[in-house]
């Protein structure tokens, strides 16, 4: 666990990202790939990510079921302001009302801002190292209690994965 | 005739132009920048999405690089959204029939101007 | 591809284009600055979506490499425009 392991990490992430992008497994292209990921790596400084590899089954459910769960999320989202939008009243109640992350660590507030901008009628307007955010949301009426709701679903993905 | 890939992308692509055509009328009508926001950024940006999905099903060359582009859109379209929400709320736009606002509090410097 | 896929991605395309130019419009007569940044953002947005149509129809992939680079750079100019009409400064 040091700098090392973190560079190869990340070179090996590059990697498959070019290998996707390319879609040519040739073995020359494999290598290419390989000194494309080491130079990019080396420019910037890696962040370091402990995987526990005891874990990483359960993290790597709880990633697919968060990413199933956003989808739905957005999806929704989308529905909900088309429905406001096709409205001729046009039935909006807009505001800025606060939310507590109740996370520490902060890349899952980061990501738990990042959801919640995906969610029905929410955005992140402001934010601060404490995990305070503060949404503008376009219906406040009856906002708060679905907020609640989604954010206990969001961190109990989110505690499996960085446990 | 039609095969499983096909239908499945002739509804993505509907589907896509669709959630972009909504996109734009909540431009057109909704009153200030925040609401605005809502409706780009996430309605829009999903419609990008499902053409995306679109072109992977009807075109069989492209799966890799179409499936980066979604992860990246994905990532990417919530920051934008809240980087020009923020500027916006920094440079004082006021909330247009705002009834609640508990960011006041915590930024009382900024003033919003009419 | 068939006829109906076809002409149905035609009209998305034309569509899609029309859009484009209610958005310039937008950014064109602006009510303050930051509405003439989201019309920007969604412009790069559509031309985006232009780009896909265009790789279906001409059944090429070049074309979503172009719309890789458009998304990265239009997300960084985004983020770059709104720091800077926040502080007044770029970096």
């Amino acid at each position: 666990m040091g700098p090392r392991n973190s560079a190869i990490q990340m070179t090996i992430l590059l990697a498959i990202v070019y290998l996707l992008m390319t879609a040519n497994f040739e073995p020359i292209n494999l290598a290419f790939s390989l000194i494309i990921g080491l130079g990019i790596s080396s420019l910037v400084r890696p962040q370091h990510l402990s995987i526990q590899w005891r874990r990483l089954p359960i993290a790597l459910a709880a990633i697919a079921g968060y990413l199933i769960y956003m989808l739905v999320d957005m999806w929704k989202s989308s529905l909900q302001v088309g429905r406001i939008l096709l409205d001729p009243r046009l039935p909006i109640k807009p505001g800025i009302i606060n939310i507590h992350s109740g996370s520490e660590s902060e890349m899952a507030i980061a990501l738990s801002a990042h959801a919640i901008s995906l969610t029905p009628g929410e955005l992140v307007v402001e934010m601060d190292d404490q995990g305070e955010m503060y949404a503008h949301c376009l219906d406040i009426s009856q906002a708060e209690e679905l907020i609640a709701e989604a954010q206990k679903v969001r961190r109990s993905f989110l505690n499996q994965i960085f446990e | 005739m039609y095969s499983v890939s096909q239908i499945i992308g002739l509804l993505c692509l509907v589907l896509g132009t669709v959630f972009s055509m909504l996109g734009i009328l909540g431009l057109l009508r909704l009153p200030d920048v925040y609401a605005r926001l809502h409706a780009t950024g996430k309605v829009s940006g999903l419609g990008a999405v499902f053409l995306l999905a679109a072109a992977i099903f009807l075109t069989p060359l492209s799966a890799g690089k179409g499936l980066v582009l979604i992860g990246l859109l994905l990532l990417t379209t919530p920051a934008v959204s809240h980087a020009i929400a923020s500027a916006a709320y920094r440079i004082g736009i006021p909330i247009k029939a705002g009834q609640r606002d508990e960011l006041r509090k915590r930024l009382p410097k900024i003033k919003p101007h009419e | 591809m068939t006829a109906l896929i076809h002409y149905s991605v035609w009209g998305a395309l034309i569509i899609h284009i029309g859009m484009v130019l209610i958005c310039v419009w937008r950014v064109w007569r602006g009510e303050n600055i930051i509405d003439r940044l989201i019309g920007l953002d969604v412009t790069t947005t559509l031309t985006l979506a232009i780009l896909v149509l265009i790789a279906i129809l001409e059944e090429n992939s070049l074309f979503i490499d172009v719309s890789l680079g458009l998304a990265t750079l239009s997300a960084i100019a985004s983020v770059a425009l709104a720091k800077y009409v926040a502080d007044q400064r770029m970096f």
